[in-house]
């Protein structure tokens, strides 16, 4: 080949081997699933794939009330965990928004729980949640309270779950609402000071719509990220006690790799896929704009 | 500003509190952690907890004999090196591509290349589950190799998409002018350009290789396991070995925070794919 031709076909050179790689281990597995979930297919019993067309969505929808408790449970989830987590994230990252010494060292420390590996985080908590040795309870103790069963208790497993993620995450938000915060402009501050404007003025009226852009897209991330809690669950819970913990992730793994019953497995995946789909068209839409 | 000095001074000294209190509440966990893996086991079980204790460091030491953790470490170690430099090859040309030359869709590529991270991994193992396993790679460190690669090459060709879109044209322009083909342009000028970007890109898909713990589960058994798998190995029937389970997990995140300390420049590009600059 020639210099020339070489020259002409280097976009498909550059651009073409992750295209495919992504078609052939991504987009096919993807397209093959929607296989699966079309037909009633047990890996334990063996035999072959049946084709059982809508069924196993139909079941899902219809017949399986432990889907609409895992729903419900992940929907609780994702909005509390990530509601509070942009709160809080919000808060930290005012607070350090000011002229610090040490934000270097602070930044370091903010990103651990974000880097940590997520098992290991699990981990932690199922320590600190110990009924029979956990320091938490050894601090409820000591201020005269009763124990807990953090974990065990079908009321209060959720909400700690989410006390977990909130501490994994929180982090997360304040770092890149920081990271916001600093690059925003400084002549509109300048100007409203000089006007006279109070603090909970300049938020409202200045810092808060300047910041959304950021805000939405730390927003989206954390959203996409919650619907798809998997270790901490798989850590700290398995699921239980009961549903009370059942994440869409986890009760889909339970469908396909505990009883081994791909296709309804698939189904459930699809339904997934499908909301986080959704939401990642709002957050390209956004991305985009942007970009434009 | 005619707020007074001393209450200046007040508000400062309750903003400086809330701070300390934030990081005691960040710090507190993973200090738990690092406690009990220095405890004695028989120390670590008791209650109330101990304060003051002699710190051991043979929970380290153990840990390789309770379990091969010497062997996941090191299956750890070769899945995301080898992947994290694949999805950095691939996907360092692909960025290239997509930003230097201009055709028609190449903005809607770039974007369908971002959904796909989007994937719940949940939802993809199932097939790849399959594929792996009629293919007879269960347990094989090639599987990891072959998935982690695949699902970092999104993130990888995003992040490095806006560095190379930060090059002066210019640069390139006169490499061209000279005589350089796309080819030679890219690997002399615009690779070398963006070396600070390649290795935080790097960092961070070894971060998430490390971190892993879905695909790792399914698709590895005994042999081919990795850390994050081995971890929730030491939660048994009989009971969980805290102290040793706790210096696993040391050793598993402190690398993680040393690297992470590294790309600190780029560290909010990394986590927004370059949303937030």
């Amino acid at each position: 080949m020639t210099f020339k031709n070489l020259e002409k076909i280097a976009p498909f050179v550059f651009i073409g081997p992750a295209v495919i790689i992504l078609f052939l281990i991504v987009i096919f597995p993807m397209v093959y699933s929607i296989g699966i979930s079309l037909s009633e297919w047990n890996l334990m019993r063996g035999g072959n794939w049946k084709f059982v067309g809508l069924r196993n969505y139909y079941y899902t929808f219809f017949q399986d009330p432990d889907f609409y408790t895992s729903l419900k449970v992940t929907l609780i989830y994702v909005a509390t965990a990530v509601g509070l987590e942009l709160l809080l994230g919000l808060g930290v990252a005012l607070l350090l928004n000011r002229p610090l010494k040490k934000i270097g060292i602070m930044r370091t420390i903010l990103v651990i729980p974000t880097t940590m590996t997520p098992v290991v985080v699990g981990i932690i908590w199922r320590l600190l949640y110990n009924p029979e040795l956990g320091v938490l309870n050894y601090f409820l103790e000591l201020f005269g309270f009763q124990k807990l069963n953090w974990l065990g208790d079908p009321n209060l497993a959720l909400p700690s779950v989410i006390m977990a993620d909130i501490w994994e995450w929180t982090p997360f938000m304040a770092l890149i609402l920081l990271a916001g915060l600093q690059s925003l402009p400084k002549e509109p501050f300048e100007a409203s000071i000089v006007d006279g404007a109070s603090y909970l003025q300049l938020f409202r009226y200045i810092t808060f719509p300047l910041l959304l852009p950021t805000l939405i897209v730390a927003l989206l991330l954390r959203v996409m990220d919650a619907f798809k809690t998997f270790d901490l669950i798989f850590v700290l819970t398995k699921g239980g006690p009961g549903l009370s913990t059942e994440l869409l992730s986890f009760y889909t793994y339970k469908y396909g790799f505990k009883f081994f019953h791909m296709g309804r497995a698939s189904a459930l995946s699809y339904i997934l896929f499908l909301i986080l789909f959704v939401i990642t068209q709002f957050f390209l839409k956004y991305y985009r704009s942007g970009e434009e | 500003m005619n707020i007074s000095l001393g209450k200046r001074k007040t508000v400062n000294f309750f903003l400086a509190i809330i701070t300390i209190v934030v990081f005691v509440f960040i710090l507190f966990p993973p200090l738990m952690l690092f406690m009990t893996s220095i405890k004695r086991n028989v120390d670590a079980l008791r209650y109330p907890p101990v304060w003051i204790f002699r710190p051991i460091g043979s929970n380290y030491l153990e840990i390789f004999n309770l379990i091969p953790f010497g062997n996941y470490l090191i299956n750890s170690l070769i899945v995301a090196t080898i992947s994290t430099f694949l999805a950095l090859f691939i996907g360092s040309m692909a960025a290239y591509g997509l930003t230097r030359f201009q055709f028609r869709r190449s903005k809607d590529l770039s974007f369908w290349i971002l959904s796909i991270r989007m994937t719940p991994p949940v939802a993809s193992i199932i097939p790849i589950f399959i594929i792996m396993r009629t293919l007879k790679l269960l347990d094989s460190p090639i599987a990891l190799v072959i998935a982690y690669f695949t699902f970092n090459i999104p993130f990888a060709v995003w992040l490095l998409r806006s560095f190379f879109l930060e090059i002066p044209r210019e640069i390139e322009e006169s490499a061209m002018v000279d005589g350089c083909s796309s080819y030679s342009t890219f690997f002399r000028i615009s690779l070398p350009l963006i070396a600070p970007g390649l290795a935080a890109t790097g960092i961070f898909t070894f971060i998430f290789s490390w971190n892993e713990f879905l695909f790792a589960l399914i698709l590895t058994g005994t042999r081919a396991q990795t850390v994050p798998v081995a971890l929730t190995g030491f939660i048994r029937e009989t009971g969980i070995m805290w102290s040793h389970m706790a210096a696993a997990g040391v050793l598993a995140m402190v690398p993680m925070i040393l690297f992470t300390a590294l790309a600190q420049k780029n560290l909010v590009k990394g986590l927004t794919m370059g949303a937030i600059k």
